[in-house]
């Protein structure tokens, strides 16, 4: 005879059932869908022929690609611009609250209303980013017209966005160290630079392991943004991932679409897991 | 305070005024000019003002359709984070006081939902299959099923900090699981419910792939939807577009002007646990 | 006021097992002290009459009824937590009611039993207080008022003063006897102090690594202590042990003294030794000697005796005050 638990597991039915059943359960299909023919109508049975086309399709292969460098480029400078932002923000300034809320209110404002404003500002010709930097004499480039150019630009309004949020990650983490290392720090005669390396980077560190892995899935799975200022043009030559498995589904693609998610899953799977592996290592040793 | 602060501070008002500030002057005086005016896309102040006419003309275009959006949106948020609070709170609170292997378990599967992006075509054939797709009841579960990770790991760290004595005190007074949960429990989390009210809301409020995905049609737009619609439309009237811009970025300044403090201990603490 | 009766009552988390076999009874309305170090299963043990921890095996009776499989509520005992485990939402009279108001009982009788519970305690003027508003010692006070407005059987504290400086946990002892003889209830009562067992017990379960080492009274417990671990547990100071080669020399495995028990003096007595430190505590002086045939003794005398560091001293035990005791098992 055993007494029933004080906290029973029916307490999780729903929000279990609700998740299972509308994110479990279409991953898991999706597994299968990706290797079939699949339209509105129905879905056929095609092996590898997906995944093959992703990678033998130039403009398929373009958005892969693209993929990584978005992330590894926006998650290099959320997180070398978030720390050094951390870093001046809780020294002490004047101002540093305010200055706080203003570099963080981006992160709540809405995506698309973001992309669209950017998109006017970067008009080639009229946008206020060219006019001043006519103004200084430079001839600003088509930042979202010139296809080399284009996806660049969407990285830095990505950036322009998201650094907030890695700046208050950081400065969560500066705040758990304590300040006599940094006194101890100066009575060994450190320079503040030498602080910054010998004491700010180590112990900062589960920050970094933090906004790393946050900043690289939100890119990698970055869709919005992209949409809201170039749909992944021009021609092909800003696409990822995300925005070709939209455009596969709504051209009734919806094998290949599928596919395009499973890639996904598998590139993000595979670039974290190491990369938590050896941030937990790093962690440890220090 | 040294000088050297003030300077530096200065300074770096500057810098994050020209690169974070102006964008929304940016913004804010576009919404006020002419049609005319504003397709200079300039930063001259408006010859004439005309705010409340670009309100009007952007609430009544397309008869009335903002003002369904933002009915809409409502609907999504508010059901969406209801559920989210009384789900989450309850799966945090078995899987924090029941350690097993079952609970790491289903934990482990929760926490997938922050890192694995949703298979979208799968899940419009799941939702079909249940008949929620287009509708926003089903909008609303995708919501609850997407922001139940991060909900989850906020409650279970804050009920890490309850004492178990409080729930063995209620049980042997004689409540019953449920009593013990909604009379002694809940009303203990009330700071990090505001905070995943906060954060959740405006997560999904601003949320535009998931309903592009699962809510077409005219009668489902959300905000975001129309805001991104409304960008075809207005190609020779900039002015409205700005007007929606500043529209849909106003709710967000509002709640982060109140709820700066509980946005920040989110954002962290989901954030510091990875 | 009602009987306890534990059978055979066995604990175990996963492979280890931490309470090996308990019998036990304590008798209607006595005060019984469950004492211990730390990690020797009391909690567990007051936890497992309480139904909020599952036995592995064995059987929990209160007033003749088997209660093993019973919900804690329904078994009619009440228990005061170490941390009081007052709920921080709820005002001292909804949290002294909070029982009743789950069993829908009506608001007037809840009201009435509150007050009345608040007038034994002294509660009145901090009836409509939330807990944060109040000291160590009033929250004690509603943590026991819970306790008693349920009317329980069986009292369960476990070590419920622990967290009071010492002038109060002196105080709140005498009102904790106070209240045992107005209730009249059975209570057990969970410390690792041996003062406050032998201050307030009817009866002391001394317990060690998951067994019972010893049942008795206070002063059975100090005049007659069953093993070297009772021995050494009552009494402050601690009783002198020697084991190895010191006890067989007496012819035991074990041979213990107290410090009260020792005659110390300049001119004559059994062993010889060195005093190496004098602790003064005004009523008495605790006299630490190096003994060369035994290793360190300590000692209790008078308060105004004149030993000082290095004198050379002799020490006897009191006749009939020793214990020699065969090697366990
Ligand atoms: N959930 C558990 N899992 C495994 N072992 C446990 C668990 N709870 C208690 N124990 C073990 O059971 C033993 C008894 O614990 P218990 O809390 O009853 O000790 P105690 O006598 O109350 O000590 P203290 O005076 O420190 O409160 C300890 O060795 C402890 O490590
Ligand atoms: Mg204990």
């Amino acid at each position: 005879m055993k007494r029933k638990s004080h906290y029973p597991y029916w307490f999780m039915l729903p929000a279990i059932s609700v998740f299972f059943v509308l994110f479990i359960v279409p991953t898991l299909a999706s597994l299968y869908f990706s290797l079939t023919i699949w339209d509105p109508f129905e879905a056929r049975f095609s092996g590898f022929e997906n995944y093959v086309q992703f990678f033998s399709e130039p403009f398929l292969v373009r958005g892969v690609v693209n993929t990584v460098g978005f992330a590894i480029v926006t998650c290099v400078l959320k997180t070398i611009l978030g720390l050094l932002l951390a870093v001046l923000l809780t020294s002490g300034v004047w101002g540093q609250g305010l200055l706080r809320s203003i570099v963080f209110f981006p992160v709540l404002v809405s995506t698309i209303g973001v992309g669209l404003l950017f998109q006017e500002m970067m008009h080639p010709t009229q946008g206020a980013i060219n006019v001043a930097l006519s103004w200084i004499g430079i001839n600003g480039p088509g930042w979202l017209t010139n296809p080399s150019l284009a996806l660049f630009s969407v990285a830095l309004v990505d950036v322009w966005r998201g650094v907030g949020l890695a700046t208050l990650i950081y400065i969560a983490g500066l705040a758990t160290i304590s300040p006599d290392y940094y006194e101890a720090a100066r009575i060994d005669g450190a320079t503040r630079l030498q602080q910054f390396w010998r004491v700010t980077v180590p112990l900062v560190w589960p920050a970094t392991t933090t906004v790393v892995m946050l900043s690289l899935i939100s890119g990698l799975r970055l869709f919005d943004l992209v949409w809201a200022m170039t749909r992944g043009g021009p021609g092909f030559s800003s696409d990822v991932l995300a925005s070709v498995i939209y455009k596969q589904y709504q051209s009734g693609f919806w094998g290949l679409s599928t596919a395009g998610n499973v890639i996904l899953f598998i590139m993000i799977a595979v670039i974290i897991a190491p990369l938590t592996y050896w941030f937990n290592k790093r962690e440890v040793e220090s | 305070m040294k000088r050297r602060q003030y300077v530096i501070g200065a300074v770096s008002f500057a810098v994050a005024f020209v690169i974070f500030v102006i964008p929304f002057i940016f913004v804010v005086i576009n919404a006020m000019k002419s049609a005319a005016e504003s397709a200079r896309l300039d930063f001259r102040l408006p010859q004439k003002w005309q705010f409340w006419q670009n309100l009007t003309d952007v609430v009544q275009a397309r008869d009335y359709m903002l003002l369904l959006a933002y009915f809409n949106s409502t609907v999504i948020t508010v059901g969406a984070v209801t559920l989210l609070v009384i789900f989450g709170a309850l799966v945090g609170y078995v899987l924090q006081r029941r350690p097993s292997r079952f609970s790491s378990f289903v934990y482990a599967f929760v926490l997938t939902g922050l890192m694995i992006p949703p298979a979208v075509v799968p899940t419009i054939w799941v939702l079909q299959e249940i008949n929620l797709f287009k509708t926003l009841h089903g909008m609303i579960l995708i919501q609850v099923a997407y922001g139940l990770g991060f909900t989850v790991l906020l409650y279970r760290a804050f009920i890490a900090s309850i004492p178990r004595d409080l729930d063995e005190a209620a049980i042997v007074d004689g409540a019953r699981p449920l009593q013990v949960f909604f009379r002694v429990i809940l009303p203990l989390l009330e700071p990090v419910t505001v905070t995943v009210i906060v954060v959740q809301s405006i997560a999904i409020f601003n949320d535009f792939t998931h309903p592009l995905y699962y809510l077409p049609g005219r009668e489902n737009v959300t905000v975001q939807l129309t805001l991104y619609n409304f960008q075809s439309q207005f190609v020779s009237q900039m002015n409205l577009l700005f007007m929606n811009i500043l529209l849909v970025t106003i709710p967000p300044l509002i709640v982060f002007i109140f709820f700066n403090r509980q946005i920040v201990a989110g954002m962290t603490s989901g954030a510091v646990k990875g | 006021m009602s009987r306890v009766e534990l059978k055979q009552l066995r604990k175990s988390y996963g492979a280890v097992e931490v309470m090996k076999g308990i019998d036990l009874v304590v008798e209607p309305g006595e005060f019984c002290v469950f004492v211990g170090p730390s990690g020797c299963g009391k909690s567990t043990l007051l936890r497992m009459i309480a139904g909020l921890e599952e036995q592995t095996s064995g059987q929990i009776e209160i007033a003749g009824r088997d209660v093993s499989f019973d919900e804690p509520s329904k078994r009619g005992i009440a228990m005061v937590f170490q941390s009081y485990a007052l709920y921080p939402h709820l005002s001292v009279r909804d949290n002294i009611g909070f029982g009743l108001s789950l069993a829908r009982r009506p608001k007037a009788e809840i009201r009435q039993k509150v007050d009345a519970v608040g007038e034994i305690l002294q509660l009145g003027p901090f009836m409509d207080r939330k807990p944060k508003a109040l000291s160590g010692g009033q929250r004690q006070r509603v943590a026991i008022g819970r306790a008693i407005v349920r009317d329980p059987q069986v009292f369960l504290f476990d070590e419920p003063l622990s967290n009071l400086d010492a002038a109060l946990r002196s105080q709140m002892r005498l009102e904790l006897t106070e209240l045992h003889a107005r209730l009249g209830a059975t209570m057990i009562y969970v410390t690792h102090d041996q003062v406050e067992a032998m201050t307030m017990a009817d009866k002391i379960v001394v317990m060690n690594a998951g067994r019972i080492e010893q049942v008795g009274t206070p002063m059975e417990l100090y005049q007659r202590p069953a093993t070297p671990f009772v021995a050494g547990f009552i009494g402050s100071p601690r009783m002198n042990l020697f084991d190895g080669d010191v006890a067989r020399r007496m012819g035991c495995d074990v041979y213990g003294i107290r410090p009260e028990h020792l005659l110390i003096s300049e001119s004559d007595g059994r062993w010889t030794g060195q005093v190496r430190h004098v602790e003064r505590l005004g009523a008495d002086t605790i006299l630490h000697l190096d003994v060369p045939e035994l290793g360190a003794l300590v000692a209790r005398t008078d308060g105004n005796c004149s030993f000082h560091p290095g004198q050379v001293v002799q020490a006897s035990p009191q006749p009939d005050m020793e214990f020699f005791y065969a090697a366990p098992g």
